[in-house]
């Protein structure tokens, strides 16, 4: 270590970009194990892996998603002058794939992928600026069906992956909006009581009602935005004196959702939140995120997008979800402490068994026993091989026999 | 994990966040002990005094479920975090300030502004929305001396009594926004320990309402 002082005025340090990060041997591996228990639920649950690109054109991202995403952008330009942008998310080129190669189905497409995003954010934030995503994207399917599916399976992968503690929060995106409708807001006040609760802000919310001729039932309601949370008994509390069409519309889609998620067997883990605040414009119906007691932020989060298909030419209802394969890394890292890294084994030799030694080697992996060979002879490794045999240790105590025996005892002890 | 992690602000709202912790039944700090320990046990609640403008990265990030911060603080700081509670407490404005005898005070605004501040996050916002051409300068203490010295034309400052202003020959022009205490949640933890942090929301918002009215009569 170099003390500050020492380093002569402007020089150079090599570094790594602030939020960036390096994962070195074990963490990566892990990290890496995650996503792949990830991607084989998905897969088993019938969803196909693609792959899309770490870039697109600008224009193709505005396309799907709003102002402040499009802003927290890494652009760039291409050769020609057009405008490219590093990927926030990957829902948007999965419809561009849909709505460019799969438009004429079979539906519904049930499609899943993993690869960085990257977000523009201010450094020293502490936050990550690329991280990780595997998610699932269900095109073609309107019914709740396909909603329940893909809770459950986000559910599932998670489980499979080791993150304990999960909790699922299904919300509804026409909830909110319709419940400002059926207030009979003035059109300003409306749009301040959304810009407020986007912001997360209860007490501006406050202030916008305040004054306003919001009827009683849905200024209780949206003054209790953040704990309009439970069971399905809510869905009857918060029904209650509401005379818009729309708020119970969502309500109703959210008793059979909630049936449904019941049929998935999963209602241990779900609570319904109706004050959920997420992407208006973007979600067109039921909404959810997943939480664990060890992330202060969310693990994965998705909903109906309806109409983003259709900004592609191409109008198809569709539900996904994404999974935050680094925060689920750290959800599990933080309950089960820091893990051994894999185990290697290392195999030696004397000069005139070179050969030997990379036979057993090859025997040893063939039995999935992960190993490396020495390059030079006379080496101290966990097995050694000599021209007669191997020499190994078992539990501490030194064994000694025919290549085949050290392959034997060496898988033995590994498993 | 039981009890919630609360950040509390270090300087003028420290020991007003403690009186209100304490009406509200939520714990009883005395705020000296803060000067030995950096975080305090109450019951299953933990405590921890930080800096101000840290209290809503430590919420953000989940080092905190829950934090006590002056709304001036929110402003500008670019953290998500939920906003629970008008707290009432540490009540002062956000305001655009220049010399009594400038142009400025008498109600011209010039085509260039050179405004100090140690908001410049919320001078950039403030004066997006007006067409004129700002020079933010960002100084980290004693903004009134910057039109003294004529590094700047004006100052956007915090102010709770208007003395500090006064003394130095500034006058206001604008108020930028009011600010007061606020009680802000973690994302996460608003949804996994909802109880909890809805608890501890209507506690404090009912004793700074209490408080209101009793400051009233």
């Amino acid at each position: 270590m170099t003390g500050l002082d020492a380093l002569p005025p402007g020089a150079t340090v090599r570094g790594r970009a602030d939020g960036f990060n390096d994962y070195l041997v074990g963490p990566a591996a892990r990290r890496r194990l995650l996503a792949d228990r990830f991607i084989e639920t998905f897969e088993a649950w019938g969803y196909g892996f693609m792959v899309t690109p770490l870039i697109e054109p600008l224009d193709t991202i505005a396309a799907g998603v709003g102002g402040a995403q499009q802003s927290a952008l890494f652009r760039f330009m291409d050769s020609d002058g057009a405008l490219l942008a590093l990927v926030g998310e990957r829902t948007v080129s999965v419809a561009r794939v849909v709505a460019t190669q799969l438009h004429d189905g079979p539906f519904p497409l049930r499609l899943c992928y993993a690869g960085s995003v990257l977000r523009n954010q201010a450094p020293n934030a502490g936050r990550r600026r690329e991280s990780l995503q595997a998610g699932c994207e269900l095109v073609g399917a309107g019914g709740l069906a396909a909603d329940a599916e893909c809770i459950a399976l986000a559910a599932a992968a998670l489980e499979r992956g080791g993150v304990e503690h999960i909790q699922v929060d299904v919300g509804h995106a026409d909830f909110i909006p319709g419940l400002l409708d059926s207030a009979g807001l003035e059109a300003a006040a409306r749009e301040e009581v959304l810009a407020a609760l986007a912001r997360r802000d209860l007490v501006a919310v406050e202030a916008a009602l305040e004054g306003t001729d919001a009827a009683d039932a849905e200024r209780r309601l949206l003054l209790a935005f953040p704990t309009l949370r439970g069971g399905r008994e809510i869905l009857d509390t918060a029904a209650g004196g509401l005379r818009g069409e729309r708020p119970h519309r969502a309500l109703q889609e959210l008793a059979q959702l909630w049936d449904l998620l019941d049929a998935h067997a999963i209602t241990d883990r779900v609570h319904l939140d109706l004050g959920a605040v997420r992407d208006w414009d973007y979600y067109t119906g039921p909404t959810f995120e997943v939480f664990s007691v060890d992330s202060g932020f969310a693990l994965g989060s998705g909903g109906r997008y309806d109409t983003l298909l259709s900004r592609f030419g191409t109008p198809l209802p569709a539900t996904g979800f994404v999974l935050h394969v680094d925060r689920c890394h750290d959800s599990v890292v933080r309950r089960a402490g820091t893990q051994t890294t894999p185990v290697v084994l290392h195999v030696s030799w004397e000069s005139d068994a070179h050969e030997e030694a990379l036979e057993l080697a090859r025997a040893l992996r063939h039995q999935g026993v992960a190993c490396a060979c020495d390059l030079v002879a006379g080496g101290d490794g966990d097995v050694r091989v000599t021209a007669s045999g191997a020499r190994w240790s078992d539990r501490g105590q030194d064994e000694q026999g025919s290549v085949d025996a050290a392959v034997a005892a060496l898988v033995a002890g590994t498993s | 994990m039981k009890g919630l992690r609360v950040a509390l602000p270090g300087g003028t709202l420290f020991d007003n966040a403690c009186e209100l912790l304490a009406a509200a039944g939520i714990a009883r700090l005395d705020p000296a002990r803060f000067d030995r320990e950096l975080s305090i046990r109450s019951g299953d609640d933990v405590f921890v005094k930080v800096r101000p403008t840290d209290v809503p990265v430590y919420v953000e990030m989940g080092g905190c479920e829950c934090g006590i911060v002056g709304k001036d603080v929110l402003w500008e700081s670019s953290r998500e975090c939920y906003e629970l509670a008008d707290l009432g407490f540490g009540r002062c404005r956000l305001v655009l300030a220049a010399p009594r005898d400038s142009a400025l005070a008498e109600g011209v605004w010039p085509q260039s502004l050179r405004v100090a501040t140690k908001y410049p996050v919320s001078a950039r916002r403030f004066f997006a929305a007006r067409s004129l051409n700002v020079v933010v300068i960002r100084l980290h203490g004693s903004v009134e001396l910057a039109p003294l010295t004529g590094l700047a034309d004006c100052v956007l400052d915090i102010t709770a009594t208007g003395r500090t202003l006064a003394a130095n020959n500034l006058v206001e022009i604008v108020e930028a926004g009011a600010s007061t205490a606020r009680l802000i949640a973690n994302h996460a933890a608003l949804k996994t320990r909802n109880e909890q942090v809805g608890a501890m929301a209507v506690a404090l918002r009912r004793a700074a309402a209490a408080r209101l009215t009793a400051g009233a009569a």
